[in-house]
């Protein structure tokens, strides 16, 4: 269970200051797979990395009673000048599993072959994808953060992804940041719409489309 | 089940230590490489400048300087000023050059801080140990008359940078400004590090301001280590744990300010 209670974020630059988000309060159950839906700036990006902890919110309180996946995402979570075996490496360490478990698991989910030894920075951001999703089901997570639109790599790896996700691992908890209607519908059964900074959760998924299609 | 105190703090300190530990590796890895001598280039930087140094005073100075060699005397003086000189200047921005890995919630800044810190700081111990052993070997290096005086005046010397680190890298994060100001003032302090002079060579008068530095403390507690009775030291070590303290306070309270508002990219 994830529970927000009156979150608000701000960020300030200088004298001006932008209000992001104004007081969510929302809950995430195990299992429930919540689809997050806004325009660009809308501020899913701001509420998916409140909920990983990666930045704070300006007042209100967030508990997390299961554990919760980094922000899954085309950034973040790595050290572009590692090489992607060191940052498995370190994500090992710091997350207390067995670098040999891990190792297999990327080399087999990945299908980045040798490209491993390379620098992240090199990598292009589908193959950052790649190795993000792959660390974090290797670690196993309740509740898993996905940002933008990750899923949609190429055809190959969105089938694998689909297959570890949402059928091996139907009972986890999942938020996800995204623009397709597509996808949501297909694995969402619950959805928010962030409008004007506030947030409005909706049971019925479609109803939610609908109101983020008007928008 | 409800965890007592003790069991969290248990939790806490070992998910610390681990990463602490991870962040460590992850520094030697991108700063050295795994190429040629890898790791050992941390005290390739604070051993070269104290050995050059040196080298430079023995020049100018002539071979010993109150009863002490010249170039002991330099490199003493040096290595730790090395420390506090970079260990400030690798605090600068530091949250926002590693920002990519608050993505992890068990990393907290403070995690960031106190591996860099101790980066530095095992380099310029190494630097240190290895100079000694080679200076020894020509004679122009003291046997450390009590090394345990001077592993103290070590450790509070570090323990204060250590302070000071924990105030500059949020500051840095508030301020660009600082920025700007910290490598003239670092080189302001230079003075009051207790590099050029021991305090015995000062008049009682000017000595009392001068021990108001903690850095000159923990210097004068390195060198008694070295020297032995054949130099007069003056220090207090309540002065480098209290000036710490009090700056590792303002320090914590400015990271959890900090904390609050940075933006992760």
């Amino acid at each position: 269970m994830i529970v927000c209670s009156n979150l608000f974020k701000e960020y300030a630059h200088g004298a001006a200051r932008k209000r992001v988000l104004s007081d969510v309060n929302l809950s995430i159950a195990p299992g429930e797979k919540l689809a997050l839906l806004g325009r660009n700036g809308a501020g899913k990006s701001t509420l998916i990395k409140l909920l990983g902890g990666v930045e704070m919110p300006t007042s209100g309180k967030i508990s997390r009673k299961m554990t919760v996946s980094w922000p899954l995402g085309f950034a973040g979570g790595f050290q572009g000048s590692l090489t992607g075996y060191d940052n498995a490496r370190f994500i090992a360490r710091i997350y207390r599993r067995s670098y040999a478990d891990i190792k297999e698991y990327v080399e087999e989910f990945t299908e980045l072959g040798s490209q491993l030894k390379m620098p992240v920075k090199t990598y292009s951001s589908g193959m950052r994808a790649r190795l993000a999703f792959a660390l974090s089901l290797a670690i196993e997570f309740d509740c898993y953060l996905i940002d933008e639109i990750i899923l949609v790599g190429d055809q190959n790896f969105s089938r694998k992804c689909h297959v570890e996700l949402f059928e091996k691992r139907a009972d986890r908890a999942m938020v996800l940041a995204s623009h397709s209607t597509e996808i949501i519908r297909e694995s969402c059964n619950r959805a928010a719409v962030i409008q004007d900074t506030v947030l409005t959760t909706y049971d019925d998924v479609g109803e939610a489309i609908a109101l983020y299609q008007s928008l | 089940m409800p965890q007592t105190a003790l069991q969290k703090f248990k939790v806490g300190w070992s998910i610390q230590v681990r990463v602490v530990h991870a962040l460590m590796i992850r520094e030697l890895i991108t700063r050295f490489g795994r190429e040629n001598i890898g790791f050992l280039w941390i005290m390739a930087e604070p051993m070269l400048f104290g050995l050059l140094v040196a080298m430079l005073w023995r020049v100018l100075h002539g071979p010993t300087e109150h009863g002490m060699s010249i170039i002991a005397f330099a490199v003493t003086g040096y290595i730790p000023v090395t420390l506090f000189r970079h260990g400030l200047a690798r605090s600068i921005a530091l949250f926002t050059v590693n920002s990519s890995l608050l993505y992890h919630r068990q990393v907290t800044i403070l995690d960031l801080i106190i591996a860099r810190f101790l980066v530095e700081m095992a380099g310029g111990m190494m630097a240190y140990a290895f100079i000694a052993a080679v200076l020894m070997a020509f004679g122009e290096f003291p046997v450390p008359a009590n090394i345990g005086l001077f592993i103290a005046g070590w450790l509070l010397y570090a323990l204060f940078t250590f302070s000071l680190v924990l105030v500059i890298a949020p500051l840095s994060e508030m301020s660009e400004v600082l920025e700007k100001f910290l490598p003239v003032t670092t080189y302001i302090m230079i003075p009051v590090s207790g590099l050029f002079s021991m305090a015995s060579w000062l008049t009682p008068d000017v000595r009392r301001y001068f021990l108001w530095s903690p850095f000159v403390n923990g210097m004068e507690m390195m060198r008694g280590g070295i020297w032995g009775d054949t130099i007069t030291v003056y220090y207090n070590v309540w002065n480098p744990i209290g000036c710490s303290i009090v700056f590792g306070m303002i320090g914590l309270a400015l990271c959890r300010r900090v904390r609050k508002t940075l933006t992760v990219q």
